[in-house]
């Protein structure tokens, strides 16, 4: 009898042969799922878009078959209880469920009244409500934050509000399915920092559905990955991330030194297990590798000689002799490229007096690839929001391509700018794709035959043409981002602004977004990208620009910029894993980072060739 | 926006939320009970003694009044000239000024004259005693006395969820109205059916945008144990203090005095 109880405590979540089908689909999201999670360990669910897993967190608190219908078979038992025969409000008690968007979880105006108000359903007596709220906002680092009003909080800590709202029930388990996918990396690092603290406090059992692994590696004691609704891998997380084979198989981001390490790998010079899967052990890797098969000495020569030709003055890139430097640099060019932006002296003030923009000077040649940077607030939107006349500059000038954006109406420069805006569910409103992508065209005054040819220019082109009759609203996150994307594309824009082109996009819809991104900078398209995720801007961005507090901080290659480690770090800028890397090889490498693995594996290439000649 | 609370230490802010309800309620009473407006204009001086009191943002009074004045005007016209001598009862307010059409039709009399500055100065003295109360009560007391007047808990859990999203939709509305521009939707369209038209790219998404919002904060909801009992834990119980007594016994006698001079004195009436 003891040892039965004992049992059933340990296991805090137990699912046997799951599988669930919605409503009005043939094929099921989930498929014979057997999981059994011990209680206090902290799990990691990856898979890609589609492959299962909100539909599974939403099985374990019984939303799933309680709120939405559909056709449910085997069975969820969490802490003991059957989920199918407990009521979602009574489970709230044992399994606390966070969800992607902070701001529909927030019920109340002010955070007191939001974290009351499980207690309060449950007839919690008054003083033991005050008691336990304010012992939660303390464990998600909101103390004292009681009174302030809910809509003003930033996105971490809207989040961490709604963490806080599913904690004071005092759960035994919790579940947050993508908690960060909103969220900056500043409110994400928030986050993480508050489940570290979760876990460090209490035997608490934490299911975390992300798609961004490089902070939880060492933090989850184990990964669940699932692919088309079967779960098709679990173990130890380091055990995944060195198999990178199965990562692209299953959709999702290989860390970026792992990369490196699989060269090595393949090459037969280290063991799977010697895959290095953080800074410091890559280091270690590369220097003790380096002596035995790099050819560092020839490397070295050619990173002299690329000194020599490109001077990379050490603490410069910013401030006024940077941008004159780069003035420069543009009047070389004035007369073989044409100017797609230019900004005089541009300056914004919000009509709360509050100042967004200060005195930014700027030109962008038509066909440059340029990322915009910098922490929120620090004037990304605002800046791009003038490229297309959505905001009108409180002093100064912004011309694009010969226009000057105070004589023309937002409407006129949409055919020369085109601004695909972060969430595509604020402009669909058609009932078929092609339709949608029709609005734009009639608003700019095509007619007929020239409409119908560019639709399906367009939809080729993005390769949306399966769904064209479908309704956008059927389609995934990422085929709605497509089509808003597709939307502007149709207009044929001269200049593209995309604001956060890949939010809650997985692996692979980041890279066919990214796709065709570098498809249509190709094909001359002025491509300005705001961006939060440092190792696409690396990867993609041919310029980079840096803002802080509405003025130009840096502005240059990806190279230079994130070579100023310490000055991004202020702006809470973390640089891409690999330039950190190459910090740390200062000594061999030079001052100039690596941005790419190919970089870093070509050191040992080299080697071979000449051994070769 | 919205009046919102003025947070303050006067005692129309301590005052319990039922007491200042039964003074709005007496106040709508004795308004209503006399036609002249020169008791109309004591009465409004009273409220605005209040709103003075309480330290009332006078910008946001000139902001609600300036475009109510075309509707003054047009309401002292209004009955100034549709108020026929015979419904009034002093013989003063029966005499005709003018006529406004030849032939002695539209006769605009003295009576109608007062009797739409009475319907101004009521309507003036609504207008500063509910900026009072709100001002001067929280949201919190509003849904306190819903409950207490055993109202169900959803209404008021209905109208806090209301207000807390006010300001996420006028967010959302922003960003599709700026998604929508940025695709060169012209909203200057001629006609009203072209006015409409180049609307429905901003409705639709906000709509979809709503019913997707509201699923998920229903989901966030049953999360957090909504629905399984009918009732929930007050936050903080009201009770009445010394002086809300007080102030009660005095609206009262205030009411029953109106009464006497009125319909004993019949004094007011015109």
């Amino acid at each position: 009898m003891e040892t039965l109880e004992n049992e059933i405590r340990q296991v805090a979540i137990c699912l046997k042969n799951l599988s669930y089908r919605y409503p009005n689909t043939v094929e099921p999201s989930l498929k014979n799922i057997s999981l059994d999670v011990e209680k206090g360990k902290f799990i990691l669910i990856m898979g890609s878009t589609g492959a299962g897993k909100t539909t599974l967190s939403l099985c374990l608190n019984g939303l799933i078959p309680q709120l939405l219908e559909g056709k449910l078979t085997g069975g969820v038992r969490v802490a003991g209880k059957d989920v199918g025969k407990t009521a979602v409000q009574s489970l709230s008690k044992v399994l606390g469920l966070v969800l992607q968007d902070p701001e529909t979880q927030i019920i109340g105006r002010r955070v007191e009244e939001d974290t009351s108000f499980g207690p309060r359903n449950f007839l919690v007596p008054l003083e033991e409500i005050k008691q336990r709220v304010n012992q939660t906002l303390e464990k998600v680092r909101l103390q004292g934050y009681n009174h302030r009003l809910s809509e003003e909080l930033s996105g971490g800590e809207k989040q961490r509000l709604a963490i806080a709202g599913v904690l004071v029930m005092e759960p035994e388990i919790l579940v947050l399915d993508e908690p960060t996918s909103e969220l900056d990396p500043a409110g994400r690092s928030e986050i993480y920092a508050t489940l570290a603290d979760l876990r460090r406090k209490k035997d608490l059992t934490i299911i975390l559905v992300e798609h961004s692994s490089e902070e939880l590696i060492y933090k989850a004691d184990e990964v669940v990955v699932l692919n088309q609704g079967e779960l098709v891998w679990r173990g130890v997380p380091s055990e995944l991330f060195r198999n990178l084979p199965l990562l692209r198989q299953w959709g999702i981001k290989p860390l970026p030194v792992s990369q490196i390490g699989w060269y090595f790998y393949e090459k037969g010079w280290i063991t799977l297990a010697e895959i290095p899967l953080d800074i410091p052990s890559a280091e270690g890797l590369l220097r003790k590798l380096l002596p035995k098969y790099g050819h560092w000495q020839g490397h070295l020569q050619g990173q002299a000689q690329r000194q020599m030709q490109v001077p990379v003055p050490p603490d410069q890139g910013f401030g006024s002799g940077q941008s004159k430097d780069g003035l420069f640099r543009h009047e070389l060019h004035l007369s073989k490229k044409a100017i797609a932006v230019q900004l005089k002296d541009l300056n914004y003030q919000y009509n709360s007096d509050q100042t967004a923009l200060r005195g930014i000077n700027l030109m962008i040649e038509a066909g440059e690839f340029v990322a915009l940077i910098g922490r929120n607030g620090a004037g990304k939107t605002t800046l791009a929001k003038h490229f297309n006349g959505l905001l009108k500059p409180t002093s100064g000038e912004v011309i694009i391509e010969g226009m000057n954006t105070l004589k023309y109406d937002t409407s006129d420069l949409s055919k020369i700018v085109g601004y695909v805006f972060q969430n595509p569910d604020h402009q669909i409103f058609s009932a078929t794709v092609e339709k949608e992508l029709e609005f734009g065209l009639k608003n700019a005054g095509f007619k007929g035959k020239e409409i119908k040819e560019r639709v399906e220019q367009v939809l080729w082109y993005t390769g949306l043409e399966r769904y064209r009759s479908l309704h956008p609203f059927s389609l995934g996150k990422g085929e709605r981002q497509m089509i808003a994307v597709a939307s502007i594309l149709v207009l044929k824009p001269k200049v593209l602004i995309i604001d956060e082109p890949t939010t809650g996009s997985d692996w692979t819809g980041v890279q066919t977004m990214m796709a065709l991104i570098c498809k249509l900078h190709t094909a001359g398209t002025t491509i300005i990208m705001i961006s939060h995720d440092m190792d696409l801007v690396a990867q993609y961005a041919k310029r980079v620009i840096v803002l802080k507090e509405g003025g130009i901080l840096l502005d240059g290659t990806p190279k230079r910029v994130f070579s100023n480690e310490q000055i991004l770090l202020d702006s809470a800028i973390v640089p891409p894993q690999l330039c950190r890397l190459s910090f740390q090889l200062e000594d061999i490498l030079g001052p100039e980072p690596f941005i790419e693995a190919s970089e870093f594996t070509a050191m040992f290439e080299s080697r071979e060739q000449s051994g070769c000649l | 926006m919205f009046i919102e609370y003025l947070p303050g230490e006067t005692l129309l802010h301590r005052l319990d939320v039922r007491t200042k309800m039964l003074g709005f309620l007496g106040l709508i009473i004795i308004s209503f009970l006399f036609q002249d407006p020169k008791y109309q204009l004591l009465i409004v001086s009273v409220t605005g003694l209040l709103a003075f009191w309480i330290k009332i943002p006078l910008q946001k009074i000139r902001g609600m009044l300036i475009p109510l004045i075309p509707i003054i005007i047009s309401i002292i016209l209004i009955t100034g000239f549709t108020f026929a001598p015979g419904r009034f009862d002093y013989v003063s307010s029966q005499r005709i000024l003018f006529y406004a059409l030849p032939g002695e039709r539209l006769g605009a009399t003295v009576g109608g004259f007062m009797m739409g500055s009475t319907f101004i100065f009521r309507l003036f003295s609504m207008m500063i005693a509910s900026s009072v109360l709100i001002l001067t009560t929280s949201m919190d007391d509003f849904t306190q006395f819903f409950q207490k007047m055993k109202m169900p808990v959803e209404v008021s859990m209905m109208l806090t969820t209301a207000i807390r999203f006010i300001p996420t939709l006028d967010k959302k509305r922003r960003q599709i109205l700026e998604a929508q521009r940025a695709r060169g939707t012209k909203f200057n369209e001629k006609g009203i059916i072209g006015s409409i038209r180049s609307y429905i790219p901003i409705m639709v998404p906000l709509f979809i945008n709503s019913i997707m919002m509201a699923n998920s904060l229903s989901m966030a909801m049953l999360n957090r144990g909504y629905g399984l009992t009918r009732t929930w834990t007050s936050m903080r119980e009201i009770v009445f203090a010394p002086r809300d007594y007080w102030v009660m016994s005095f609206i009262v006698l205030l009411i029953t005095l109106s009464f006497f001079v009125r319909f004993r004195l019949q004094l007011g009436v015109l």
